[in-house]
């Protein structure tokens, strides 16, 4: 019997429930997040943050959680090791249950890229809250944004104010602020809803050049990361011990012995997080008019928990 | 899980009229994003949705459709 979504569904909100009770903070993010929250999005694999302090205990809850008899392995070379080192600093950690009908993946993160508040505080359910999903999705993939104005409006619907801070569609912004005042606190932090009242093109720009921004912003984040993970890379790629092959907690103990040596624990923070948001600014630059670029956010607080 | 999750008090600024008209928004906002089937889905109740959802996925997964990201050791 194929292994289902509805399956996957109940295995992984099981695996937060179990944690849970462990006293390990987790909530499930991303697409299944979002079909909870009426923006449905077709996916089968489960993010998932995990509170960094939590990792030794989640990964104990891994190598005693079974799908269909089978336990996971770690998920390719560049995968760092679940251990609150690692989570602090933003990397992930991906296993896969390989199972003879499917597979079931599930990615653990410890820091919501460009999280500006703490997710623990905001879970709904299983999952994490509407604000922090929202905030995740200012990738750098076109297919991503739909769903943070979506988001946005959804939080608004719901009484959150912060709904403002999502609404990056132009005509939903514009139609939006016919019925409902932006408090200025939102204004505060995202400038250019004080162009909402004249409208027309400089808004219309200015939120191209807000997307523009983002996009850069996470090119350049993921680059930083894919600079550091390389001689980990080849050393975990030249080792048996960490292959699929090996029992997890053998997997385990290969890749802490590998990251321990050749993986920065914080490779955004070594970078610099303002030569980072420098540099997307530059990029915008090259592809928007210099005048757009007033309106950027100041998105230092979207790296602050990088930054402790 | 409530649809709404765990509800705050309520602003000022929600009255029914402005929730009707987010509604609207968000909805014409989603058939221009998503298109009008996955605009209308999303109206449902979560257990239809999630039904829904499931369907759609299990099926392009038996015609070969993969799901899943790339482990680059990190989430963009």
């Amino acid at each position: 019997m194929p292994l289902t979504y509805a399956e996957l569904e109940r295995f992984y909100e099981g695996l937060v429930s179990k944690a849970r009770q462990c006293g390990v903070a987790c909530a499930i993010t991303s697409g299944m997040a979002c079909v909870a929250f009426g923006v449905a999005a077709a996916t089968r694999d489960c993010d998932l943050l995990c509170a960094p302090d939590a990792a030794g205990d989640f990964f104990s809850l891994l190598f005693d959680t079974p799908l269909r008899g089978r336990l996971p392995s770690y998920r390719g070379n560049l995968t760092a090791p679940l251990d609150s080192r690692w989570l602090r600093g933003g990397w992930t950690s991906h296993f896969v249950w390989s199972v003879p009908e499917g597979e079931a993946f599930l990615d653990v993160f410890g820091i919501a890229p460009r999280g500006s508040s703490p997710w623990q505080s905001e879970s709904r359910g299983p999952y994490a809250g509407l604000h922090t999903v929202a905030e995740m999705k200012r990738t750098d993939r076109d297919k991503d944004w739909p769903y943070t104005t979506a988001l946005g409006l959804k939080l608004l619907e719901q009484g959150d104010s912060r709904g403002w801070l999502h609404l990056f569609n132009y005509e939903a912004l514009s139609e939006t602020s016919k019925k409902l005042a932006c408090p200025s606190e939102m204004v505060s932090l995202r400038p250019v809803l004080s162009l909402l009242p004249e409208g027309g093109d400089r808004l219309e720009i200015a939120l191209k050049a807000e997307i523009e921004f983002w996009h850069r912003l996470d090119q350049l984040r993921l680059k930083v990361y894919e600079r550091a993970v390389r001689p980990y890379m080849l050393a975990v790629r030249g080792d048996p011990l960490a292959a699929a092959t090996a029992p997890l907690p053998e997997q385990h103990q290969a890749r802490l012995r590998h990251a321990e040596l050749l993986l920065p624990a914080n490779p955004l923070r070594q970078y610099g997080i303002e030569r980072l948001i420098a540099e997307a600014k530059a990029k915008t630059a090259q592809m928007l008019p210099a005048s757009a670029l007033d309106w950027l956010p100041d998105v230092s607080a979207c790296f602050k928990f990088f930054a402790e | 899980m409530s649809e709404a999750g765990n509800k705050p008090n309520m602003p000022d600024w929600l009255t029914p009229e402005v929730v009707e008209h987010l509604r609207l928004v968000s909805y014409n906002y989603q058939v221009r994003a998503f298109g009008e089937e996955l605009a209308r889905v999303n109206t449902l109740p979560l257990d239809q949705r999630r039904r829904y959802i499931a369907d759609m996925v299990d099926h392009a997964t038996s015609k070969g459709v993969r799901f899943e990201k790339p482990a680059l050791g990190v989430t963009p």
